[in-house]
Parts: C-alpha cells; structure tokens; sequence
C-alpha cells in the first residue's frame, strides 16, 4: 500500500469509449468467460442450466456480488476492506437481536446501516488521516466488531431471523430471487455513481494518483473515506440478506467473504494498486466464483478436493486476468 | 554492489528500527504497569515466564511473516500450513517414538517446499503474493482435510516436552523461538542476502534496477515462514498431543498483528523480527491482564483491536513517504 510516486505507466484508461472491437473486448471482454462457464456446467449435467438451478445460482450471487461492489470501490482508491465478513455477521447478529422489536424490518436495517456508516467512518478515518495501512486498518475494525459481537451475544447468538427479512434473502418472485433484484437495484445505482459521476471520476483520479487529485483540488480523504463507508453499508445489506438465505445467525455469518470478495475484484479486473475496475468487472468476478463452486460440487467431489480446486482457479484466473498487475507494491 | 547497497542502507535502517522498537517496548511497559496494579502477582519472574511460553505460537508463525512483509509481500497461507503440519506430525508419528526424528524432518522441509512453491509462484505467474497465497492457502486446506477430517494421529508423550518441558527454568519452545528469531535477525542484519530482502521490500524497481536476483530473494523469504509455519504446526501437536485439521486457520491474520505492533511497514523494507517477537509477547502480556483483571475473552478481542489501532495510529506508519 506505499504510496510512492510510480513511475509506471499504469494511468487509468480515458473513459470516453472508443467503440472498436478491441477497445470493446478490453472492456468486456471478461465477461464472455460466464458463457464459457455455464456451458461447461450444462456439459457435465443438463440439470445445471435449469432455470431452477440458474435461479439458484442467483440466489448465492447476489450477496457475494453486493460485497465485491462494495469491495472494489475500495480497491479503486488503493484500498481494502477486510472487514466485510466481519460487518456482514454484525448486520446479522442486529437482525436476530432486534426481531422481537416492534419496528420490524425498517430498525433492523436502519440500526444495522447505522453501525456500517460507523464502521466504514473509522476505516476512512484510519486510512486517511492516521495514514495507517488499509489492510490493517480494516484487520484491527475486523477483530474489533468480532470482539463487540462476542461480547453482545456471549458467544451464542439467539433469536429469529425477522420473517420480511427470510423472503428478502430467500424468496423469490416469479423465479427471480429478491436479493437479486436488490442487487440489480445496487448495480444500476453505484454503476452511475462511479463511472458517470463527477463523484466517480473523483475517485478514479484519487486511485490513479492521491497526489494529483491533491494538487486539483479534490478532497482526496474525503472521497477515500467516502469509499469505505460505500463498501461497509454493502456489506451490512449482504449480511442481511445473508442471514435471511440461511435463516440463522452465528457469529460467523459471512465467513470468507472477505477474501471472496477480494478475489472476485481481482479476477474482475480490479487493479490491486488502485485506479482501475468496473462494478461489471467486480460482478463477473463474483460470478465466476459462484459458478465455479457450483460446478465443483456438481462433481460430487468431496468438499476437500473443492477447496483445492478453489484455490487452484484463484491463481490461475490472477495469473491470466491480472498480468499486468506486476507483483511489485501492494 | 550489494556492499553499496548496505552501506547505504545502515544508518536510516538502525534508526527507523529502534523508533519502532521504542513504540512496542512502551506498550509492553504500560501494559506492565496496569497489571502491577492491579495484582501483585502479576509482576512476578514466574507471570513472565508463564506469558513467554504463552508466546510461543504466534511469535513463531510471526517470525516467517515479518519477512515476507519486509519483503514488500505478505504469506496468507500461514494458517493453513500449520494445521497441514501439525495433523502430519501427530498423524505420522502415530505415537511411535523412532519415528520422530524423521517426521520432524519431513515436515520442517516440507514447509520449506510449500514457500518455495509460493516464491516460485509469485515470480512465474507474476500475480501478486496476496492472491498466490490466498490460493495456496485454500489447497493446503483441502490438503489437510483430504488427509484427516477430524484430529489424527497421537504423538508420544515426551514430544509434549517441546510444548511444556522447561530447560534451566526457561519454556523449551518459546527459547526455540527466541534463538530463531535472534538467527535470523542476525542473518538479516549481516548477510548479504539478508540486507536485499530489505532493499527489495523498500523499492521493488530499483532493486531490480540494481540487479538484485528477486526470486533468490523471495525463495529464501517464502521458505522461512513456511519453516516457522511447520514448526509452529509441531509446536501445536506436541502441545495438544494430536494435530487438529482447523488448528491453524486464526493464524493467517493473528500472525500479522505482532509484526505491525514491532515496527514493521506492512508496504514493506522498514522493521525487524526482534520487533515481532516483542509485539508477539506484547499481545500474550495483554492477554494476561485481562485474564488477571477477570475480563471475559471476548472483550480480548475488543482490547487487542484497540491496541493495534492505537499502536499503529501513533507511531508505526507516520514515516511513509507523500
């Protein structure tokens, strides 16, 4: 994370669209692998590209996708978030405690964003004006939410998922699972904020270089603090939803989401160094990792072989996506 | 040009080194004084030994990390080695005492191997060590459960002596981990390759400008901390007697703390392991007065983030450059 001048020639690519084949398959291009994918899994089973199981799938997109958003906002403005999973299973661990409540669903959200404004107000904070390392900034907010929650809930959570919440997370309309259509909702919103918004191109510039945004007169903390409040309101959403698809809560919901999320940036073209990715590239990331689970458990391999294999497309898809992230700076 | 490259490096490196030993020698002070406080008994030579063998874990898992991070890298494959060589050991030796000696062999090699792997990796697929890592971690867990879905294995009862025997009245593997660390302080200090892992970590681009060979480096780098990893993964089946496969996964994160806490840059090139080792007892002292002040063991956890939040806020990484 130093942020020292480089001297590389990694600017961020101008977004006035150049609409030739190449410039298109720069761009997009990614995204042809999904189809790839899904053919793969309807060639080892037909049942894979039921719309049954297709709606599944969306069902176990939609939270993994609303992290990685967040995730790659961050990633844009040279951070991380590794406190995702850790925000998630607080958003989660308010919903049970607040069901007997009266005010429903609406508190639990409210409380919950409440919490992930604060949360993502002191990783901004911490990144910014204390000049710590985001990777450890998010690490000390992670262990710091684990301990409040342990401590809250003596280690063993209690109460019902609210039933509004468990249609939200699990239900679906007409086939299409809810959480998807939040997600969708999300995508189309942050997609105008950051890539046709005076807001957006201001946190490509401070990504790209803090120390020109500084000398343009961008409020470059205020933005990267922006930022980490973006991605902690998500992840508070997706543990929501989380624990309204598991219909329980434990201390652990969310569980490697962090590391998920991170990854599926990285696949989806999110630079690592900050100043470049999409929310589409962030969404396809995600989506591989969902696909490729899925797949994976269509082998009917044991869960051991699973993780090998998880493992194994992590560095395999970095090393094919990611070439040009050369593994100098963190 | 390496001796060029030490000369140039020695005054500032000593200085920043001491700044960051100055913040956690603080703490542990601070930490000393509240729990004096609070029991007489908490100052006591026998507290302090009980707190270094407390220490030992992490201080070795630690060890390897500081130098992947001084590298201007990082190792998230820590947690799941340790849990691989801690069921290989007890799963191996099966508590039969001849085999001891050449599991323990093995394993430390094999540690050694999985960082070469990770270096090799890292220089090939030119992807960065995070994600290489993170990957690898994911293998060696499905390894480690291919090879035992609960605890395995038994080890015989005098390996336990490595968890729990005492040499002159000193905890046998927290001295281990002590004379590793002062070794490869040592080695970091004096050797010529020691002195690149810092040149490297400091700026990448120059480095290789200079015509430092970055995969010798990284081999050496990623092949330390998976050695610690193996023989943290030993220390844990000797002191629980049978190695577990999900022993090692808090590792992963907690071995990064005590680095940060001694002084180390996360960005790499500034630091040491003498500081890991105290942020690492630092962490096991706190531990300790909480426990002595009847804290639950959640809220540890909320009194070690504040600490990494305040230690790393006020003084570890004030000196990075813009």
């Amino acid at each position: 994370m130093s942020e020292r001048l480089t001297t590389s020639v990694e600017l961020p690519r101008p977004d006035a669209s150049s609409w030739s084949l190449r410039a298109l398959l720069d761009r997009f291009g990614m995204i042809l692998i999904l189809p790839v994918l899904l053919g793969i899994g309807g060639s080892m089973s037909p049942a894979f590209l039921s719309l049954d199981n297709l709606s599944n799938l969306l069902l176990q997109f939609a939270p993994l996708a609303i992290v990685a958003i967040g995730q790659a906002f961050v990633m844009i403005v040279r951070g991380l978030d590794l406190s995702v999973a850790s925000m998630m299973a607080t958003a989660a661990v308010i919903a049970t405690s607040l069901s007997g409540s009266a005010g429903g669903v609406m508190t639990v959200f409210a409380a919950a964003l409440l919490v992930a404004v604060a949360v993502g107000l002191l990783n901004g904070f911490l990144v910014t004006k204390r000049q710590v390392s985001p990777f450890l900034a998010t690490l000390a907010t992670m262990i710091l939410l684990q301990g409040f929650r342990f401590a809250y809930t003596q280690g063993a959570p209690s109460g019902n998922v609210p039933a509004l919440l468990r249609v939200l997370g699990a239900g679906k309309f007409q086939g299409i699972p809810y959480n998807a259509l939040i997600l969708l909702a999300l995508a189309i919103v942050l997609t105008i904020v950051l890539h046709r918004s005076a807001f957006g191109r201001r946190i490509f510039i401070v990504g790209g270089n803090p120390v020109t945004g500084r000398l343009f007169g961008i409020p470059s903390d205020l933005i990267m603090i922006a930022c980490y409040v973006i991605s902690s309101c998500l992840a508070g959403v997706a543990g929501l939803i989380l624990s309204g698809y598991v219909g329980l809560v434990d201390n652990w919901v969310g569980q490697g989401y962090e590391l998920d999320s991170i990854v599926a940036c990285v696949v989806g073209q999110v630079s690592l160094q900050g100043g470049r990715g999409s929310i589409l590239g962030a969404l396809t990331g995600a989506a591989m990792i969902v696909i490729i689970a899925n797949e994976v458990l269509l082998l009917g391999v044991p869960i051991q072989v699973q993780l090998i294999i998880k493992g194994a497309v992590i560095v395999i898809a970095a090393a094919l996506y990611a070439r040009r992230e050369a593994s100098s700076v963190a | 040009m390496t001796a060029a490259v030490s000369a140039r490096m020695e005054m500032p490196w000593r200085l920043r080194k001491h700044t960051g030993l100055a913040g956690v020698l603080i703490l542990i002070a601070a930490v000393s004084l509240v729990g004096g406080l609070v029991s007489d008994r908490f100052i006591t030579l026998n507290n302090f030994l009980n707190v270094f063998e407390q220490t030992t874990d992490l201080a070795l898992v630690s060890i390897g990390q500081t130098l992947t991070i001084l590298s201007g890298g990082i190792d998230l494959s820590v947690g799941s080695l340790i849990s691989l060589t801690s069921c290989l050991t007890s799963g191996l030796i099966n508590n039969n005492p001849d085999r001891i000696i050449p599991v323990v062999i093995g394993v430390l090699a094999l540690g050694m191997l999985v960082g070469f792997v990770n270096a090799g990796l890292v220089v090939a697929l030119r992807v960065h060590p995070l994600i290489v890592t993170l990957g690898m971690g994911a293998v060696l867990q499905g390894v480690t459960l291919l090879y035992a879905l609960g605890p395995v294995g038994r080890v015989p009862r005098g390996f336990n002596f490595l968890a729990y025997g005492r040499v002159y009245g000193l905890p046998l593997g927290a001295t281990i981990a002590v004379l590793l660390c002062l070794l490869i302080a040592l080695a970091l200090r004096n050797l010529p390759l020691g002195r690149q892992v810092y040149a490297l970590g400091d700026d990448t681009n120059s480095a290789r400008l200079v015509g430092l060979r970055r995969t010798r480096i990284l081999m050496l780098v990623y092949g330390c901390s998976g050695f610690c990893c193996a023989a943290t993964g030993l220390y844990l089946a000797a002191r629980f007697g049978v190695g577990q496969p999900y022993t090692g996964v808090n590792y992963t994160l907690a071995s990064i703390t005590p680095v940060v806490l001694g002084g180390t840059l996360l960005s790499g090139g500034k630091g040491g392991v003498i500081g890991t080792l105290l942020g690492a007892f630092l962490i096991a002292l706190l531990n300790n007065l909480l426990n002595f002040m009847d804290v639950s063991k959640h809220y540890q956890l909320v009194a070690q983030a504040v600490i990494i939040i305040l230690a790393v806020s006020v003084y570890v990484e004030r000196r990075r450059t813009v």
